[in-house]
Formats: structure tokens, C-alpha cells, sequence
């Protein structure tokens, strides 16, 4: 049911409106082309006098400047690379949110591996040492007991 | 005498009943060493009493702090500067914990009550060992105690006395930040038992059969605080900070995550130990772990090496403080657990890889290793700025990208670990039970493909894990249910799954809260791909229209609260009719506007809608800024939150039997003897 009511959810935010009737009471409006390439890039980027927000989510000055730092170069036709790299020049990878893979972020990147990998291998010792060292074949049944066993299966 | 005046001698009364707690704490830490170094073991006894008298001074101290709060002392420097006369009562009494100095209080005050709750609860199941648990919990509170008498000290006095105080940070004026500190607390804190009964039990040579099962109830209990904990922050974090998000990896929520992350390790791992006997200084291990990351939690959170939303300015002598305490309680704990560890040994052993136990070995493996991951990208950046001084940022993309593949290996295990029976699995049955959960998780995660094409790759895995899960959920229940049917023909279904679950609520309880995990794991699929956002500029009659949805804007109006001025916005759903009323609130006293969203929920979606900063427009209409975020399924994040915790009241409301408690207790006074 879950899934059901789930997936109808889907349908319904993600399905186009087709035949939309012109709205009463107003003029619709739109949202800048711009603004949302700018939120795009501004999400990668730290506000640099903010607690570990995005320059997106900061309500804070310099944010506001940032963002529009980003639309004026979008509007002088920069790509998201050139953009992203000129915010570089300038602060260094502190404003990056997510660490580049030089040297000193690529030991952030591999670490989580490396542990996962390590942690997983003694895990599969524990279970391996201790489960070779205690595997004594079952005793088995003898006649008697499995007729036993049979008939009681019957009964069922 | 006016009230003000009893309250200016009262507050020194607290005082002087801290201080005389902070004594006693260390009396109670002492008392068993006297003890046994005097050859006077009735010394041992009292330190239960002081555990109750330790409580009830911490408790006179807090009881003076708010009274000050009620009656706006501003002669004590915390009510003066978290408070003043216009703040509603409710948080009034909640600003106690809005700054450091409060909030450390209220730490040592949760840690007094469980160290008192400790104390009634051990006098007849546990008395042999009670002295020394209460001693490890009595140098907790002290070392707590020192840091907030010395350096964080919450009954300071200010003169001359302001005939005004300054504000409750607006943002923490909202009914879930009022609960939240508490309850993360409540989960640190909780811990800390586990902690003691662990270094108790390695001081005393305790075997570990013998209390393992004691400390399952409070690991669970401090667990599920945690959780709500999270979720309530999550929760404020949603609807007060106005970003539309709930989590961002800031460092101080990692803080609360790594120990939740540790803790979900112990609580597994410890069935493994009441049930196969194994595990034994593994178990240890964990315990010791999820404290010390509750401890550095705290430390993370006050000493101010971390930028963060949460983290208080203090001064840095109370860092050097914590990561003293710290430095030292970890040295001697990890001490003595290397040194009397091998005390501890598991009696039985794995007999297969494809068992319960190895499966909890996995889930051990993979929630210790996330923990790993999110203390590596906390701390990372300042070893590096400590190491080269250069600084770098470890933000939110960095966590989803190394966590989700973690979180994805935690659901199959999830799956998986239910089904498989202890000691060994019969594969044949196996392969049978694991057939329709698999056919349901790809038949998900294939229309999910298919319905919400193109979608990153993550949407229809995560979706077909959820699938696979509850199926996997519903089997086994289902399963269950029919064989109670074979005993009990006369019972319809739905008595029988009631007896079922009532019958085994240990099991089911733990299987409730995997449904929740299910439900918030639905919750991050829905807002983490699907959410949809826009910007637009508005002026008063302007529609947008944003996922088949149309807002009318109808302008703005000013609105008084009891200590602040708001701008409200008013918005109309064309086709539904519900109204939006989007805030800024302006508490004066040069702090931040707050922008407070306004949210239409159903099961389905949320319409989140944030005021931004006005624009002057053409002909002197002035248009807003508003910021409208489609946000699915949100509601299964606080919906799967609330059914963790309500399956964890239904696994602690399994009650031990008697008979086997009477044997356990036998056990305990033959060891004993």
C-alpha cells in the first residue's frame, strides 16, 4: 500500500500539467533562467564567513554577494568550470564544500575505503578463525531415530 | 520580601548546593577505594546514599536557575543574557539550557538522576557490584561538575544589575529546540551506565554473562533517546532554519550521529552476547567507544575548534578542560581495558559464516566503519589545518557520496539478518523465505526506474532495497502468523498477528523499528531527488506555478508576537485552497531576522514556502522575494522517527520472565559465592 500510495506520489509531482487553464487572479511568473544555474553552482560553494552553510542556503551578506558574483558571470557567458575556478583563486579549496582529489583530499576520498576494507577483513577473521575451529560434524541420527523422526512427519 | 529578593538569596543557595554536589560526587568516586584500602567495606555502602544526595543538591541548584528565570533575575548572568521580561513563559524555563552554562548544567543533571536511578535499581539485583559502578559514574559527575563550577559556571552574578536581559537566540525559540538538547543529553548521558558497568566490570573481574543483559535496557533507553534527539533536531532544523532541508553533516550533528552510529552497533551486538555468548570484549569495546564519542561529542560542541550553527563561543580554557577530562578518561578506560580485558573471554564461537551472529558481525562491521567515515570527515579538516594550515572543507556532498553506498550495504544487511536463523542457516529455506522480498525490491526498483526515468542511479537502488526489506518484514510476520494459526485454528488473522507480535514484542519491536528505518529511508529518496525549488520574484496577485501546484501571492502584513514583529506573508493555493503564511521575524536587539517557512503537508509532498528580502519594483510596488520548495514525502521522516521509537517501547515492554530472571540470579550468588 505504501509503495502504491509512494509511486502515485511520484507520478502526480513529476507528470507535466498538460491543458493548464490560465490562472485567475494573476499574472504568473517565472523563475529567472539564471537564478537557477546560480543556486546550482552556489550549493558547492561554502559561505565563507558562515557556519558550514552552502552559499545557496545562507541568509548571510557576503552570500548575497557571492550569488550575485555567480549571476554576473553567468551573464558574461562563463561556464560553471571558469566560475567555480575563479572562487578557487580566491579563497583556495576552503570553498569548496566537497574536497578536490589533490593531495591532501584525496586521503578524505580513499580513508572511508580503506577503513571499509580493513574492518571488513577482520570481521571475516572472526568468523572464519572461530567457525573453522569449532566445526564438528553434527552427530548423526541413527536408524531408530529417523524412523522415528519419519513417523512423527506422517502424523502431521 | 518581594520575589525578586527571595530569588537573589536562592540562587546563592544553589550555588552552595552545587558546590556541595561537586563534593559529594567526589566523595562518592572515593568511597569504595576507602573501602577497600581502610579495610572498612560499610564505606562501600554509602555511595548510594550519595548518589541520591548528589541528585537532589544538583537538583536545588537547577530548581534556583529557573526560579531566577520565572522571576527575571538579571542579577545571574545566564538569565541576563538568555532572557528578559518580554519572553514567553515556556521558554523562559528552556532558556536554562540556550547556553553553554545552562545547558552543561543540565548535562550534570541528567547524569545525577541516572546515577540515583542506578543506585535504586542495582540495591537488589546488583548490590556486590553497585559501589564501584556508582564510584565510575561518581568521577563522571565530578569531572562534569569541575568543569561548570570552574569554568562554565552558570550561578555567576552580574553587577551592577541590568534592569533588562538580552534575548533567547531567536532560532532556539521554537517548542523542538526546547526539546531537543534534553533528549540528545538524555541519550549522552544514558551511555554513560553501560560505561560504568563496563568499567565496573573490568575493576571487579565481573564475568560479563552476569550483567550484559542489565545494560541492554539502558543501552536501548540512552538509544532511543539519541534518536529522538536526532530526529526532534532534524525536525526544528526543517521548520525553523528555513533552508528546507533537515540534514547538513554539520560537524555538531555528526557529533550526536557517531555515537547513535556505535550505539545501533552495541545494541545488536549485544543480543549476539545474551544469546550465543560471544562477543564478549568486542562488546566492551563498543560500550567505552559510544561514551568516548558522547565525550567527544561535547567536547566538539563547546571548546570551539569546530565552526558550526550549534557550537557555543566559549572561552578556551574549557576546551583545554574537556580535552584534559577527555584525554584521561579514554587513557584510563582503554587502560583498564587492555589490561583486563582477557578477563572477559567469549565462551562460544561462530559455527557458521552463514548465521545470525555472523550476520551481526557484518552489521557491526558496517555501522562501526560509518562511524569511522563520519568522524574521519569531521575531524579531517582540522588535522589538516593542525598539520599544514592550510584549510580545507569537508561539506555535505562529501557524506552522501561516501555514506549512501554505507547505507545501502546497512538495508541488505537489514534484509538479510532477520531471516537467517542463530548457529547455522539452511540454504535451501533461505533461498525459499528470500524469494518474494526479491522479486518485490526489483519489481520497486524497476518501476521506480521506469515511472521517474531519468533519475540518478541511487533512486531505484535505494528503493529496491526498501522493497526487498519490507518484504522481507512482512514474510517473516507472516510466516509467524501462520504457524500460530496451525496451533490456534480458532484465531482469524488478525487476533493471530496480535498475539504473534504481543507473544514475541522483544523481536517485533526490534522489527518496528526497521520499519521506521524504512520509512525515513523513503523519506531521504523522496527529498534527495525529487525535491523541486524555485525563486521568483513576486509582487502582490503574481502566481507561480511549481509540480502542477499554483501559489497566489496576496502580499504582506505586519504581525506582533509576544517579543517579536513579523512580516507576514500570505499566499492561496489556486487549486487547493490552503493558505501559506511564510515569516520574518524580527525579535529587535541587533540579532538576525529569523525566516520562519510555512509549510502545507500531506503524505505525499510538502509546500515549504520561505519569505526572502523585499525588492523595490516599478511604480512603487514593492515585491518579495519568495523561495516556494516542493518537498515528497517528508512527513515519513517524523513518521519514521516516531515508529523507531514506539518499536523500541514495544521491545522494552517485554518483560525478562521470572523464571529465567531466578536463574540468573541464582547464577549471579553462586558466582558470588
Amino acid at each position: 500500500m505504501r509503495r502504491f500510495l509512494l509511486l502515485t506520489g511520484l507520478l502526480l509531482l513529476l507528470a507535466p500539467v498538460f491543458g493548464a487553464t490560465p490562472p485567475e487572479g494573476g499574472r504568473v511568473v517565472h523563475e529567472n533562467a539564471l537564478t537557477r544555474q546560480e543556486l546550482s553552482i552556489a550549493r558547492t560553494l561554502r559561505c565563507t564567513v558562515c557556519q558550514n552553510e552552502s552559499v545557496a542556503d545562507s541568509k548571510a551578506g557576503i552570500a548575497k554577494d557571492m550569488r550575485a558574483l555567480i549571476r554576473q558571470q553567468l551573464r558574461a557567458g562563463k561556464s560553471r568550470k571558469q566560475i567555480v575556478a575563479y572562487f578557487v583563486s580566491r579563497y583556495g579549496d576552503y570553498i569548496l564544500l566537497k574536497p578536490p582529489f589533490d593531495v591532501v583530499g584525496t586521503v578524505v576520498w580513499v580513508l572511508p575505503l580503506f577503513l571499509l576494507a580493513v574492518l571488513a577483513l577482520s570481521g571475516w577473521l572472526v568468523i572464519r578463525r572461530h567457525s573453522r575451529a569449532t566445526e564438528t560434524p553434527p552427530p548423526q541420527l541413527t536408524e531408530e531415530d529417523l524412523a522415528r523422526v519419519r513417523a512423527a512427519r506422517q502424523q502431521d | 520580601m518581594s520575589p525578586n529578593g527571595l530569588s537573589l538569596n536562592l540562587i546563592e543557595l544553589g550555588h552552595f548546593a552545587a558546590i556541595l554536589a561537586f563534593v559529594l560526587a567526589i566523595v562518592q568516586g572515593l568511597a569504595p577505594i576507602a573501602a577497600r584500602v581502610l579495610h572498612r567495606p560499610q564505606l562501600a555502602g554509602l555511595t548510594g546514599n550519595l548518589a541520591v544526595a548528589v541528585f537532589v543538591l544538583t537538583s536545588i541548584g537547577g530548581a534556583t536557575i529557573i526560579y531566577s528565570f520565572l522571576t527575571n533575575n538579571f542579577s545571574v548572568l545566564v538569565v541576563a543574557s538568555h532572557s528578559n521580561t518580554h519572553m514567553p513563559l515556556f521558554y523562559k524555563m528552556a532558556a536554562l539550557w540556550g547556553g553553554h552554562r545552562g545547558s552543561l548544567y543540565l548535562w550534570i543533571w541528567i547524569l545525577t538522576l541516572f546515577t540515583m536511578v542506578l543506585a535504586f535499581d542495582g540495591q537488589t539485583r546488583y548490590p556486590e557490584r553497585l559501589p564501584v559502578i556508582l564510584a565510575v559514574q561518581g568521577w563522571l559527575v565530578a569531572g562534569f561538575f569541575g568543569l561548570s563550577l570552574f569554568l562554565s559556571n552558570p550561578f555567576l552574578r552580574l553587577f551592577p544589575v541590568p534592569t533588562q536581559g538580552a534575548d533567547l537566540d531567536p532560532l532556539l525559540q521554537n517548542p523542538g529546540m526546547v526539546m531537543h538538547p534534553p533528549m540528545l543529553y538524555m541519550g549522552y548521558v544514558g551511555f554513560s551506565v553501560p560505561f560504568a558497568f563496563a568499567m565496573a566490570a573490568l575493576i571487579t573481574k565481573w564475568r560479563s554473562e552476569l550483567w550484559i543483559g542489565l545494560i541492554r535496557r539502558w543501552a536501548l533507553i540512552a538509544w532511543g533517546f539519541l534518536t529522538l534527539g536526532i530526529v526532534l533536531g532534524a525536525w526544528w532544523s526543517y521548520y525553523v532554519l528555513g533552508w528546507g532541508g533537515y540534514w547538513a553533516w554539520d560537524p555538531v550533528e555528526n557529533a550526536s550521529f557517531m555515537p547513535w552510529l556505535v550505539g545501533t552497533a552495541l545494541i545488536h551486538s549485544i543480543t549476539v552476547q545474551e544469546r550465543r555468548r560471544m562477543l564478549h570484549t568486542w562488546n566492551i569495546f563498543l560500550v567505552i567507544c559510544t561514551f568516548s564519542l558522547s565525550l567527544l561529542g561535547t567536547f566538539l560542541v563547546r571548546s570551539g575548534v569546530l565552526s558550526s550553527v550549534h557550537a557555543f563561543t566559549v572561552d578556551p580554557g574549557q576546551g583545554s578542560y574537556i580535552l584534559v577530562f577527555m584525554t584521561v578518561t579514554l587513557a584510563v578506560s582503554f587502560g583498564i581495558f587492555l589490561a583486563r580485558g582477557r578477563y572477559q573471554e567469549a565462551e562460544e564461537t561462530v559455527t557458521s559464516p552463514m548465521s545470525r551472529e555472523s550476520l551481526f558481525v557484518w552489521n557491526n562491521v558496517v555501522f562501526t566503519t560509518a562511524a569511522a567515515c563520519v568522524l574521519l570527515g569531521t575531524l579531517y579538516p582540522l588535522a589538516v589545518n593542525a598539520l599544514n594550515g592550510s584549510r580545507i572543507t569537508v561539506g555535505p556532498p562529501y557524506f552522501n557520496t561516501v555514506m549512501l553506498p554505507i547505507f545501502f550495504i546497512m538495508l541488505l544487511l537489514m534484509a538479510i539478518g532477520p531471516l537467517v536463523p542463530w548457529r547455522k542457516a539452511n540454504l535451501s529455506r533461505l533461498r525459499a523465505r528470500v524469494v518474494i522480498p526479491v522479486i518485490l525490491g526489483l519489481a520497486a526498483g524497476v518501476t521506480m526506474a521506469v515511472l521517474a526515468w531519468p533519475v540518478y542511479w541511487t533512486g531505484p537502488v535505494a528503493v529496491g532495497l526498501v522493497g526487498f526489506v519490507f518484504g522481507t518484514l512482512v514474510v517473516d510476520l507472516a510466516r509467524a502468523v501462520q504457524q500460530r494459526r496451525v496451533q490456534h485454528a480458532s484465531e482469524n488473522v488478525v487476533v493471530a498477528t496480535w498475539h504473534t507480535v504481543v507473544g514475541n514484542r522483544r523481536h517485533y519491536g526490534g522489527m518496528i523499528v526497521h520499519l521506521g528505518v524504512l520509512m525515513i529511508a523513503i523519506g531521504i529518496v523522496g527529498t534527495g531527488l525529487f525535491r523541486i525549488e524555485k525563486s521568483v520574484v513576486m509582487a502582490p496577485g503574481d502566481v507561480v506555478k511549481i509540480a502542477g501546484e499554483r501559489l497566489r501571492f496576496d502580499g504582506v502584513r505586519t504581525v506582533k508576537g509576544p517579543n517579536y514583529v513579523a512580516l507576514q506573508g500570505h499566499l492561496t493555493s489556486l487549486d487547493r485552497g490552503f493558505v501559506l503564511r511564510p515569516e520574518r521575524r524580527d525579535y529587535g536587539r541587533q540579532q538576525m531576522p529569523t525566516t520562519n517557512a510555512s509549510v502545507n503537508s500531506n503524505l505525499l509532498r510538502d509546500v515549504y514556502v520561505v519569505m526572502g528580502s523585499s525588492v523595490p519594483g516599478k511604480n512603487g510596488v514593492t515585491r518579495y522575494v519568495v523561495q516556494v520548495i516542493i518537498n515528497p514525502l517528508v512527513q515519513f521522516l517524523w513518521m519514521g522517527g516516531l515508529t523507531m521509537v514506539f518499536g523500541l517501547g514495544v521491545t522494552l515492554s517485554h518483560r525478562v520472565r521470572r523464571a529465567a530472571r531466578a536463574v540468573a540470579t541464582e547464577a549471579v550468588s553462586a558466582y558470588v559465592k
